[in-house]
């Protein structure tokens, strides 16, 4: 699931929709905006907090050389060992390395974004480790081998029977349809697992440039599970996740539980600044970062596309989409859905595998308007379509040659007077007789696809005709299809 | 490539993106709104109790007096069989490890590792910082506390004293930035994973008991 797919269909998918789906994760993204629609009515500073965290994210990125310099100066000061990775391949490979070189038997993992983009987990277990996802939602979707449906709540697409199935067949034990006993189900397995696991790994919310320090959030405590018991700690981590300093890190913790879950902070932050310092403390003996690109600094030479990167993952946009409420994670085809993964994967990817993602939206902007980071989401949204046509740095053009030729006629034509003129004439002669009162109830292909959905108006007035006309019309101007109720009135 | 290769591959990527050269200058921060201020010390802690009951935590003031009594309670209620103790300055002169003792509880030494601790009922510490607003703890971790003592046992204490009180985040960042490990703890571990149904202890405490003293 986590591995890059080669195209993403999202149009087939979205044909199919499993039964449940659209009701289950409404119940979800309706609870988190209820709660988050009360956390920001407490907070009268609210948009004073998202413009300043939009200004310090964007100035971040422009900067990003230097912060990640003194990141990984500070990160390395304070006893952490630094891997940096070009692309996934060589991130699998700094951890399957790591595995190799200290043995390790059992990994234990915090549900993290960067390591499903780079599909660790398949990876590990290639090579014999074995893995556990530790997040209970994580937990169940590995379970059932699907990756997350939501950002925040991997497995809201599962009923509790379900579940509770799914525990009988692959754990072996007797599971009864109740989420507290499921929980503890789990809490009892995972803990042995914590405590045995000779690899941690991670990856984080933050990396705070001014001392080189890791922050993760969770609510269940696995986070602090995984970076506090196994000796080895292994942070898988993408380059845009740096702030510049610890009042930064204050702004951006502001926002993003409330906007994530509508709480004012998630039940463990930790604020991790290299291994442990002595066995009497605790904490693993050994850090190891992974910072991974994977084609995040192509993204930054790009004006129409750097702010993607603001992204802090809190997962509102999906939870004010009329699209993914209606659709769900899967079908956006890769580890990260909603508004944000339609702008985020193709960039990635490439304009031709995820072509069909930034049309995934109606542009209707409530991810714009929610967004703690201020991300203008739409506007990306129709650049990238823009690309999917023109093509990009990763794939080139991604809109067959078909039309492409039919965009450049269309342009022709629209752009030469006398071919406009003369073809719209003739539409207009070729469509009248088919009309009834004005309206036009089947078109031949390929434009039935209008007609299969509404009727098509026929044209009333032609419009040359009509803009000649307006100034004798009056100072404003009238539209065409008000003309004769206004000629009639006028005096 | 070797690893510098690799480094400077990355970094040369992002610089060429970005049109910068190594060195170039790094223009000011855009700045952060102000941050809260302190309310008056007593409604600083009825507004700090208040969050963490909002949070499923159960929260009290506790004093000289009543601090036996309200252990014996949380022994009982909790089934508190055996417990490890921070050695923080906070901590000290509460005599808590001889009630305990007195209590029938046996305890585990605060360095005697992983696999000790997590079978323990209840852990203790101090907090070094308690943040009104949000009701939450923030716990340093030192050889006097390990990390572990407020994760592994099923019931976590947590005694707060009033300096321990700060308005916002950026007082305790100041404060805590070159440490090398702090935890915020905002209630007890919780998930709404299996069909949003709130479950505490998935991993970490079941239940989080905070007293202010």
């Amino acid at each position: 699931m986590s591995v890059p797919p080669k195209t993403i269909s999202f149009g087939k998918y979205t044909k199919h929709i499993p039964p449940g789906i659209p009701s289950a994760v409404q119940k979800a993204t309706a609870k988190f905006w209820t709660s988050r629609e009360a956390r920001v009515a407490e907070l009268p500073q609210w948009e004073d907090l998202r413009r300043a965290a939009s200004d310090i994210r964007l100035h971040t990125l422009r900067h990003l050389d230097a912060y990640l310099e003194r990141f990984t100066d500070r990160f390395a000061g304070a006893g952490g060992r630094i891997h940096w990775a070009g692309d996934a391949e060589a991130a699998r490979a700094a951890v399957l390395g790591l595995a190799a070189e200290k043995n390790v038997k059992t990994a234990v993992k915090v549900k993290s974004m960067a390591t499903e983009e780079i599909g660790l987990n398949r990876a590990l277990q290639s090579a014999g480790v074995e893995v556990w996802e530790t997040d209970l939602g994580e937990f169940i979707a590995q379970l059932a081998g699907v990756g997350p449906s939501h950002i925040i709540v991997p497995a809201v697409h599962m009923t509790k029977e379900e579940i509770a199935g799914l525990f009988r067949e692959k754990l072996g034990v007797d599971a009864p349809a109740d989420p507290t006993e499921l929980a503890a189900i789990a809490r009892k397995i995972l803990r042995e697992k914590f405590l045995a696991a000779d690899m941690g790994i991670s990856g984080a919310n933050f990396l705070v440039a001014e001392t080189g320090a890791l922050v993760t959030v969770t609510n269940e405590g696995n986070g602090r599970m995984c970076t506090t018991l196994p000796n080895l700690h292994v942070a898988v981590v993408a380059i845009d996740k740096i702030v510049p300093d610890w009042e930064s890190l204050a702004v951006l913790l502001k926002l993003l539980a409330r906007s994530a879950t509508g709480q004012k902070l998630s039940a463990y932050t930790s604020f991790i600044t290299g291994p442990g310092r002595s066995p009497d403390e605790g904490g693993p003996g050994e850090m190891h970062l992974v910072l991974l690109d994977d084609g995040r600094s192509r993204i930054l030479a790009d004006p129409g596309a750097i702010e993607t990167l603001k992204c802090i993952r809190c997962g509102c946009c999906l939870n004010v989409c009329p699209v993914y409420k209606n659709v769900g994670g899967f079908a956006y085809g890769w580890f990260i859905s909603g508004p944000t993964g339609a702008m985020f994967t193709p960039q990635i990817l490439g304009a031709k595998t995820g072509r069909e993602l930034p049309f995934a939206s109606t542009l209707c902007g409530a991810c714009n308007d929610v967004c703690p980071v201020k991300i203008p989401v739409s506007d990306i949204l129709l650049y990238l379509r823009g690309r999917v046509v023109e093509g990009d740095a990763v794939e080139g053009p991604a809109a067959p040659p078909l039309i492409r030729a039919g965009a450049r006629i269309g342009a022709l034509a629209l752009g030469t007077s006398w071919i406009y003129r003369s073809g719209a004439a003739l539409m207009r002669s070729l469509l009248s007789p088919f009309g009834r009162d004005g309206w036009l109830n089947t078109l031949p292909p390929p434009v039935d696809r209008w007609t299969r959905v509404r009727p098509f108006p026929l044209f009333k007035s032609r419009f040359r005709k009509w803009w000649a006309g307006r100034d004798a019309a009056g100072p404003a101007g009238h539209a065409p299809f008000e003309n004769k109720t206004r000629d009639g009135g006028k005096s | 490539m070797k690893p510098d290769q690799v480094k400077n591959s990355v970094l040369n990527s992002v610089r060429l993106s970005l049109g910068r050269r190594p060195g170039d200058p790094v223009a000011e921060r855009p700045p952060a709104p102000p941050f809260r201020k302190a309310g008056n010390p007593e409604s600083e802690i009825a507004l700090f109790l208040k969050e963490v009951a909002a949070l499923s935590g159960s929260a009290k003031r506790v004093n000289e007096e009543t601090l036996e009594s309200s252990l014996e309670d949380l022994v009982q209620s909790e089934g508190v069989k055996k417990a490890v103790l921070g050695r923080t300055d906070d901590l000290a002169g509460l005599n808590l490890e001889e009630k305990l003792k007195a209590l029938g509880v046996e305890i585990t030494p605060q360095g005697a590792g992983k696999h000790a601790l997590a079978r323990c009922d209840l852990g203790i510490t101090g907090a070094d910082f308690a943040l009104p607003e949000t009701g939450t703890l923030g716990l340093l971790a030192s050889p006097d506390c390990p990390r572990a003592v407020s994760l592994l046992p099923r019931v976590h204490l947590a005694v707060v004293r009033p300096s321990s009180f700060r308005p916002d985040l950026d007082r305790v960042f100041l404060e805590a930035m070159d440490r090398r490990y702090l935890v915020f703890i905002t209630g007890p571990s919780r998930t709404a994973d299996i069909e949003l149904t709130v479950t505490l202890g998935v991993h970490g405490p079941k239940s989080l008991h905070v007293w202010v003293v």
